[in-house]
């Protein structure tokens, strides 16, 4: 694990930019892949929540918060480590895969409480 | 190329004094008058210019307001008919959004940014001077629909189907349609070369994190426009061929849906909001630091919040759409996302309340501009966490409360910190200081009618009252708290033009302003006021992010040359091409001088926009072409031309000239447009995949018309040219540039061959582009990879003809890496588009 945090160069200012792009991949994936599943293979409306579509939709929230999570905990070590102007990029590269963790878990929510397609 | 007529010895000019060498860069950058004046590419003279047309727009603008305020104001009102109501509403938002707010703050970016940081002009001044005439002429014929009374009238979001020829049969949205896309050129134009110049021409030490954060803040803006834009000019594109043409892509009967553009025109739309926001909140974390006279309190977290709307804004756009059918599930993603927006917005305000606090706040008059922009701002955000909210959206929606919840945001949000913006600066623009007594005039009256005009529209709106009436009947109980509004957007315009009456009359009378009057410690301040066409006469090493508190004497040692590039023998326009990341110089990057191409260019996509307008479609066919030889001539005089750099010789010392490395500039600004392209490739993918899914009478045949053995042919061609091209600038790299003409020309060579498959493929589908949305929508996507292969062709034979002029070799090897680039991204959406079009139909079925 170690070995591919360093890999990643967390101190790299792209990563100011790739955990929000990762949150707006899963959005438009959720949103997608709801819009195709309900095409596709709308469940009863009687399921309630308790359908495939809401678990395969959480599966991908989840993989999504265990990424963002894993890279915040990447910067903020790494920027423990640095000073200057490596600190300042892993810093806010940190920030900014916090925020898209908890983006992705603040707009997952109605997917446990909203039923599909309805 | 000016050439400077003495010995060039460039460590002599050091030794020269300070009028010698502004006499010799003036010689080189100075503007020309009269006639040639149309030829000037500087970007103090195009940012200027940008906005006192943008100004111009804003009176047209507020002109039509004041318009339907007078409309409104008494119920039962015959001031205007429905019809000229319609089309004075449509076009204050369209003018507003498109021809004031942007290009207004893309001057001001235009004019600031290099001034800022420390370069000499933009990266691609012929860009800049293209997009300021796409922008002029745009502008002009989309604003001279309304003296023919022809004007569209379909709001200025222009959804379909009221949109389309049935329901608006005359020409009011194709000039809507065609205008834009035509002052939309200019506003890419201006995001790429942002994008590339803040990126790549820092001035020397100024690593990202040291940047000024109006940078960071127009870098963001710019980057959301190249990725942001796009999607409308595809949703342009459909609807303008579906009403001239007939192409069903937002008819129902015919296999589309008009849904499919409320989805590309918010993909758009909503990210807008923020690409006006940002540059002026660029603004205010400028300002406020001046006048608190201190650093601003956590740089960090403003560019953690900058990069946080720059993203989230671009998933909010169905929040626009929340009564059109969506499924409850998904309207909460873009609730929840809707309210993610606000913080780090909610970051921004707390840090500028942050930095207030702790400094010592000098209320002089554009700190007048931020308070007001403070409380309108807030307030503005506040009823949009309201709108984000599903059941008060569905309440309020179509309402005066929306009207006036985006007025808050874009007045408070963009006119404010704007007019600040432009009262702080203006001893920079004319070396004059505005008047104190009638700017605060100005600010009470503006300030006063805004709130008298649009809180109350809140409560109009919160009455029932819709949006879009021309009239309504007496006894709603919104008769009162219209006249109210109506009387204070009056005010406010009273406000408005004794702030434009002060901005005017101070070049006349304005008292001379003293050196950085104002305390600044940014670098455009080392300017002369007003600054002169080469910006600063050396460029500094600057490792502070506040150069001017850290070295006031900077500005007399700039001037005197005491830093680099304080040479002007060559007769080239040089400035400093630096690490992104840390700001280490890596090359000098000569820039063009300037040139008639740029307009002949804008004037000839005139001539298409005018042609398609009247439905002349020969002579659109044959501007295009003109156009495209223009642009094609105009990228000739680039490299080793005898028009740009022939000599690349440069001071012991100094790195290479740009165009002799293999990391120039211009590699960078074909990466930023790729991004473009992408953004609008997947805008069409997702067109094609939209209607697929949802539209209700999609009709997919049970075969793919597309012969699949064409298409792979056309693609394994197309990859063999790419993978040459690879090899020849693999070689380049290492100097070797053995057979490097034969090689382009047979690469050329085998780029008309895919085009000719490709073309045969299409012709032989035998596609009936107007009976169904699935066979226009193919048809779209074959000409885009037609389009993109013969441009490709071109461009490899034009690089096979410089490499026999000597412009490109080992000696000069840019330009065939540029060109690869195109090559790649044709690859791969060639073959993405093979998949989607001819694979996946067969794969999956209808």
């Amino acid at each position: 694990m170690a070995t591919l945090m360093q890999r990643l160069h967390l101190t790299h200012p792209l990563h100011f930019v790739i955990g929000l792009t990762l949150w707006c991949i899963w959005f438009v994936a959720v949103y997608g892949g709801h819009a195709v599943a309900c095409s596709v293979a709308p469940p009863a409306p009687e399921q309630g929540v308790f359908t495939l579509v809401s678990a395969m939709l959480l599966a991908v929230s989840i993989a999504a918060i265990a990424l963002l999570a894993a890279l915040t905990v990447g910067c903020c070590r790494m920027a423990k480590r640095q000073v200057g102007r490596l600190r300042f990029n892993a810093s806010v590269s940190a920030g900014l895969y916090l925020f898209s963790t908890l983006g992705v878990v603040f707009a997952a929510m109605p997917i446990i409480g909203i039923p599909p397609c309805l | 190329m000016t050439t400077i007529s003495r010995e060039a010895t460039p460590e002599g000019d050091n030794i020269k004094g300070p009028h010698q060498l502004h006499s010799d860069l003036h010689e080189i950058w100075g503007n020309p008058r009269g006639l040639q004046a149309l030829t000037i590419v500087n970007h103090t003279t195009l940012g200027l210019r940008f906005m006192v047309t943008g100004m111009v727009f804003f009176l047209i603008g507020g002109l039509l307001a004041m318009l339907v305020r007078t409309q409104l104001a008494l119920p039962d009102q015959d001031f205007m008919s429905p019809d000229i109501y319609n089309q004075v509403t449509t076009m204050h938002g369209t003018v507003m959004m498109f021809l004031f707010a942007i290009p207004m703050l893309e001057g001001l970016a235009i004019y600031m940014i290099p001034k800022m940081i420390g370069a000499r002009d933009l990266v691609c001044p012929r860009l800049t001077s293209l997009g300021y005439w796409c922008y002029l002429f745009g502008g002009i014929i989309l604003s001279f629909s309304l003296v023919l009374e022809m004007a569209p009238d379909s709001g200025w979001f222009m959804y379909t189907p009221l949109s389309s020829s049935e329901y608006s049969p005359g020409l009011g949205s194709d000039f809507w349609l065609l205008g834009i896309t035509f002052v939309e050129i200019s506003a890419l134009s201006a995001g790429v070369e942002l994008v590339v110049s803040i990126l790549r021409t820092r001035t020397q030490g100024m690593a990202l994190h040291k940047m000024p954060l109006f940078a960071w803040y127009i870098l963001a803006m710019a980057l959301m426009i190249v990725v942001g834009f796009p999607p409308l000019i595809l949703g342009s594109i459909l609807l303008e061929l579906e009403r001239a043409v007939g192409m069903p892509f937002f008819e129902v009967a015919g296999g589309g849906d008009p849904i499919l553009w409320q989805h590309l025109f918010w993909l758009f739309g909503h990210p807008e909001v923020y690409i006006i926001f940002l540059p002026a909140a660029g603004i205010v974390s400028t300002l406020i630091p001046v006048f608190a006279g201190r650093p601003i309190v956590g740089y960090g977290w403003v560019v953690f919040a900058i990069a946080v709307t720059g993203f989230i804004s671009f998933g909010l756009w169905v929040h626009h759409m929340f009564t059109v059918g969506i499924p409850q599930l998904a309207q909460a993603f873009f609730s929840a996302a809707s309210m993610l927006v606000a913080v780090p917005t909610a970051i921004q305000v707390f840090v500028w309340l942050a930095t207030l606090w702790l400094g010592k706040p000098k209320m002089k008059l554009p700190m007048l501009w931020i308070m007001g922009f403070l409380i309108i701002f807030v307030c503005g955000g506040l009823t949009g966490v309201m709108l984000a909210l599903v059941p008060f959206n569905w309440q309020v929606h179509d309402t005066h409360f929306v009207v006036a919840h985006m007025h808050y945001v874009l007045v408070g949000g963009m006119f404010f910190p704007l007019i600040a913006g432009l009262y702080y600066w203006l001893p920079l623009f004319s070396g004059r200081m505005p008047s104190e007594t009638l700017g605060k005039w100005g600010f009470w009256l503006t300030f006063l009618g805004f709130n008298g005009t649009f809180l109350i529209m809140h409560w109009t709106g919160l009455l029932g009252m819709p949006r879009r009436v021309y009239s309504y009947e007496t006894g709603m109980g919104w008769d009162i708290f219209n006249l109210l509004s109506s009387m204070s957007s009056f005010i406010m315009s009273a406000g408005i033009a004794m702030v434009l009456l002060d901005f005017a009359l101070h070049f006349r009378f304005g008292k001379p302003a003293k050196h950085n009057p104002w305390n600044a410690d940014t670098l455009e301040w080392a300017n002369n006021m007003p600054p002169s066409a080469y910006n600063f006469v050396s460029l500094p090493n600057v490792e502070t992010r506040h150069p001017l508190w850290d070295n006031p004497d900077l500005p007399r040692t700039m001037a005197e040359g005491q830093h680099s590039l304080a040479v002007a023998t060559h007769g080239r326009r040089e400035m400093w091409g630096t690490d992104p990341i840390t700001g280490k110089v890596r090359e000098i990057i000569h820039l063009p001088g300037n040139s008639w191409w740029p307009l002949f260019a804008a004037m000839a996509l005139a001539v298409v926009c005018i042609s398609l307008l009247t439905r002349l479609y020969p002579l659109a066919g044959i501007a295009v072409i003109i156009a495209g030889l223009f642009l094609l001539r105009w990228s000739w005089e680039n490299g080793s031309h005898p028009k740009a750099a022939p000599d690349a010789e440069v001071a012991p010392g100094d790195p290479p000239l740009h165009s002799r490395t293999m990391d120039g500039p211009g590699l960078w600004a074909m990466s930023i447009t790729l991004i473009a392209n992408g953004s609008f490739f997947l805008s069409y993918l997702f067109g094609w995949f939209y209607l697929w899914t949802v539209s209700p009478e999609w009709r997919m045949p049970e075969t793919s018309p597309l012969s699949l053995v064409g298409l792979i042919l056309a693609g394994v061609v197309l990859a063999a040219g790419a993978a040459i091209l690879e090899k020849l600038v693999r070689g380049l790299r290492q100097g070797k540039d053995a057979g490097l003409a034969v090689g382009m020309y047979s690469i050329s060579a085998l780029g008309f061959v895919q085009v000719a498959i490709t073309l045969w493929v299409l012709l032989s589908a035998d596609l009936a582009v107007t009976e169904t949305a699935h066979d226009a929508i193919i048809m779209v996507g074959l000409a885009y990879a037609l389009l993109h292969g013969g441009l490709g062709a071109v461009l490899v034979l034009l690089q096979g003809l410089r490499v026999g002029y000597g412009y490109v070799g080992a000696h000069a090897p840019f330009e065939p890496a540029v060109v690869a680039q195109w090559w790649r991204y044709n690859l791969v959406t060639f073959w993405i588009l093979v998949g989607a079009l001819a694979v996946l139909p067969r794969v999956i079925g209808s």
